[in-house]
């Protein structure tokens, strides 16, 4: 059960460590295709470097809110787990503490 | 016990790979709503758990035996643990949702004296020693888990609070639905088991007490 617990702790820590690296999936050539698609199809003039920064700076601001929304999903689960894995430890240490009392008593009454 | 083990480690795998690769983000939460699968089966886990506590609590009142008192323990201690789940987790969803960690509405503060009335009952048991230990936190069981029905319909008593209707997480996207009952089914699985073991922990220590009694009394 340990293990189970441990290896779950591990799954959530992969995950954190993945989910905080996932970017939004947008390269700067798909940017490029998607500004002269919408230039072409404006009838009004379009600047494209404006519109390419502008975004550019949609993506970042995207980015960095899905970071933070990772972020907390995630630091929940490692609390959750964490929680699992502290009450665990204590049993472990009240199982050995009550093995070596019978042990101990083991002995007193051999002697 | 094994078994229970391997279906408990199973479930929990599926529950965690459906919680983050299978269910639909949901639209205003996006991806921190996915606390709410482990959220709230704990919340409902702590009820079962503080259940069973209060049905052993009042078999050892009307029985005396105890080993009613040894699983009600045991319950009330998992009902613990899966309450500080609850109150650990709640906040990261609020600070997020609204925007505060803490906040006194209803159901928080509720929970809250719930989570105190068992740290109580531990206390009671730790100043307490035999019978009189037994009967004394088997009562207080029983009237701390009146606070359980004030926790579940908080949100109807007290309008206004920060926390949806208690119908919101019944009428879930399928996907969401099926994910929140595999992630309820392996916590309350989880509680079986560790309920199991802390049980039999208990045993062996009450054992153990009646062995080193009889001991020292045949050396004397």
């Amino acid at each position: 059960m340990k293990i189970a617990v441990f290896v779950s702790f591990l799954v959530v820590l992969g995950l954190f460590i993945f989910a905080t690296q996932v970017p939004v999936t947008l390269t700067e050539d798909e940017v490029a295709k998607a500004v002269t698609e919408a230039s072409s199809e404006s009838e009004a003039p379009v600047d494209e470097d404006l519109l390419a920064q502008a975004v550019q700076l949609s993506v970042e601001k995207l980015e960095k809110a899905q970071s933070t929304r990772l972020k907390y999903l995630v630091s929940a689960y490692l609390v959750i787990w964490l929680v699992f894995i502290l009450y665990v430890l204590h049993l472990e240490r009240k199982q050995q503490e009550l093995d070596k009392r019978l042990a101990q008593l083991e002995q007193e009454s051999d002697q | 016990m094994k078994i229970i083990g391997i279906i408990t480690a199973i479930l929990v795998f599926i529950s965690l790979y459906l919680v983050f690769g299978y269910a639909r983000v949901e639209g205003t939460m996006l991806e921190v709503q996915k606390i709410f699968y482990y959220h709230v089966s704990a919340a409902l886990t702590v009820f079962v758990a503080f259940g069973v506590n209060c049905v052993f609590s009042i078999k050892y009142l009307i029985q005396r035996k105890p080993k009613d008192d040894l699983l009600a323990v045991a319950a009330a201690e998992l009902g613990l643990v899966f309450c500080t789940i609850a109150l650990l987790s709640g906040p990261i969803w609020a600070r997020y949702a609204w925007n505060t960690w803490w906040n006194w509405e209803a159901r928080l503060t509720s929970t809250l004296v719930l989570w105190l009335m068992y740290v109580g009952y531990f206390i009671l048991r730790s100043a307490l020693e035999g019978d009189k230990r037994r009967l004394y936190s088997a009562v207080l069981g029983i009237i701390a888990y009146l606070d359980v029905p004030i926790v579940y319909y908080a949100v109807d008593i007290w309008h206004g609070g920060l926390h949806p209707d208690r119908g919101t997480k019944w009428n879930l996207e399928t996907t969401m639905r099926q994910t929140w009952m595999v992630a309820l089914l392996a916590l309350i699985m989880l509680f079986v088991l560790l309920l199991i073991v802390r049980y039999r922990m208990k045993k062996a220590e009450a054992r153990y007490e009646i062995i080193r009694q009889k001991y020292l009394s045949e050396v004397s």
